[in-house]
């Protein structure tokens, strides 16, 4: 009661020091507000760094790397613009994905569900599974040469794994009692494959094309870095060459940015595939 | 149940699973039971009893090791439209919505669309889900999903409703209401009905009938009580409290 006569009768007279904390802890606990704090505080380090020469010479200023990208747009690299570039690493992503995803897929689903494809598939894919394959490279080069095909082929094995992987668990974690549920219904073996194996274990299919295609997209880069005249891969490698780390961080930047969206992309997709939930046996 | 006609009939039946090559498991022992049309028999035995067994055998989910069953007088050897499931876990088709998956057994005999659509819609109805339609499984509670399992079950018009502790999962309110509204759709749809649980109250609550399995693998029935309470039944019943303890001194149930 005495608070509030005060307040009444003393005059609201704005108190700077105050409001200025009050605006601060409002801004604190606003999300985007740290956000835009949390990427301009890098920035400003990395700056900083730069302009100190932390790293000798070879850290360029983030500006530089800005107008690095714009003028990749303008003036081609090896007769190719940036977007030119960017479309032959992408081309090579996807023919490569195609091939691995649509030989894994299959053989992964043939050995969920057949035990004798599992016995003779199975032995040789745990053999080959733990090589990673970018170490693939060196032979992929003498088997097809410097072209298209050694960089596809690397991205193939690449997608393979992760998708043989997931088709093969998604099948066989299927929880039994929706086979059982199915049959209880009257589905011939045909529908039970249908009904039960195809949409109980098409998200985990799903995060199998969504791995293997993000593996893919970095097989691209590390094949592009040897031997290509084209490609992502091939812009950092040309500003290793060049001496010029603001092309390197352009490049790694347009990258990441792909890999982004393309893993955005797939969750829509995969939302709009499966738009159920996954429910796990108990 | 005098002169009633034997719908489904267990003939010293007995099952073994066997497990990692040599292990065996004795799970059923000499089973002999009847079961009559248009009865509600409820199969009452604790945990590891070979209760649920005995239910998938009907199913022809599992086949038994010895002796059979016969429903209508011919040996059961596989799963049929004539008997239906619900299942303690549901079991309902996460991929498909509620109308999806009420009409999917109606999908595996071919009927056309329209047909089925009007069939499923009855039984949404019956079970009380209108508006929940177009929902997916996991949008919905376990006593909905367990409705829409019933719905499922009931829509392929099966002789025989087959329920494996259907409401196992479900919290002591939402059981009982469950208990009240497969009374009231049995009644409205008839058909004989093999009800497992291992739930004292729940098998007075609903049986016409109740068969006691013996705890501890192999099961083998030891006994058999008539409810002759006229339902609706209370639960807090003088009679339906007696039956309670009878059934209670007399067995070995741990519940």
């Amino acid at each position: 009661m005495a608070l509030q006569t005060r307040a009444t009768t003393i005059p609201n007279r704005p108190q700077p020091p105050r409001r200025l904390i009050k605006f601060l802890f409002s801004a604190l606990g606003n999300r985007y507000f740290l956000y835009t704090l949390s990427v301009v505080m890098f920035l400003a380090f990395w700056d900083l760094a730069a302009v100190k020469k932390v790293l000798g010479n070879f850290l360029p200023r983030p500006i530089e790397v800005l107008s690095q990208l714009l003028s990749l747009n303008t003036e081609p690299l090896a007769s190719k613009t940036l977007f030119e570039h960017l479309w032959a690493s992408i081309h090579r992503v996807l023919i490569g994905w195609a091939i691995g995803v649509s030989i894994a897929v299959p053989l992964g689903i043939f050995m969920g569900l057949n035990p004798y494809v599992r016995a003779i598939v199975k032995p040789v894919f745990d053999l080959l599974k733990p090589m990673p394959p970018i170490s693939w490279i060196s032979l992929s080069i003498l088997w097809f040469g410097l072209g298209e095909e050694s960089k596809v082929f690397i991205i193939a094995i690449g997608s393979f794994v992760p998708c043989i992987l997931n088709s093969y668990n998604g099948i066989r974690l299927i929880d039994p009692a929706l086979y059982d549920a199915a049959r209880m219904m009257g589905a011939n073996r045909r529908q039970e494959i249908i009904e039960v194996g195809f949409f109980a274990s098409a998200p985990a299919i799903f995060a199998g094309l969504q791995i293997s295609l993000s593996i893919a997209w970095s097989c691209v880069l590390a094949a592009e870095l040897v031997g290509s005249r084209s490609g992502m891969g091939f812009i950092i490698i040309l500003g290793m060459n060049q001496s010029s780390p603001a092309l390197i961080i352009a490049g790694m930047v347009v990258i990441a940015i792909t890999a982004c969206l393309i893993s955005v992309l797939m969750d829509r997709l995969e939302k709009m595939v499966c738009p159920w939930k996954r429910e796990l046996p108990q | 149940m005098k002169n009633a006609q034997v719908k489904i009939e267990f003939r010293n039946v007995s099952k073994t699973f066997i497990q990692k090559e040599t292990q065996k498991v004795h799970v059923l022992n000499n089973i002999n039971l009847s079961v009559y049309e248009n009865e509600f028999l409820v199969i009452l035995g604790p945990g590891q009893s070979g209760k649920t067994t005995l239910l998938r055998i009907v199913g022809g989910l599992e086949s038994p090791t010895t002796g059979e069953v016969a429903l209508d007088g011919r040996e059961i050897t596989a799963p049929g439209p004539d008997r239906s499931m619900v299942f303690q876990t549901y079991s309902l088709f996460p991929w498909r919505t509620v109308l999806g998956n009420v009409e999917a057994g109606l999908r595996f005999k071919g009927m056309a669309k329209q047909q089925r659509r009007q069939i499923a819609k009855k039984y949404i109805e019956l079970v009380g889900l209108n508006g929940f339609e177009t929902a997916f499984p996991h949008q919905l509670s376990g006593g909905m999903k367990q409705r829409v399992g019933i719905a499922r079950a009931y829509a392929n018009k099966p002789v025989v409703l087959l329920l494996d502790e259907p409401f196992g999962q479900l919290d002591a309110q939402t059981r009982m209401l469950m208990e009240k509204e497969i009374i009231r759709i049995w009644e409205e749809e008839k058909g004989t009905v093999v009800f497992v649980t291992n739930n004292i109250d729940e098998a007075i609550y609903l049986g016409d009938r109740i068969v006691i399995l013996e705890g501890k693998l192999p099961g083998r029935i030891s006994g058999e009580y008539k409810v002759n309470l006229p339902r609706p039944r209370e639960h807090t019943d003088i009679e339906f409290l007696k039956l309670r303890k009878k059934i209670f001194n007399s067995t070995e149930l741990i519940l």
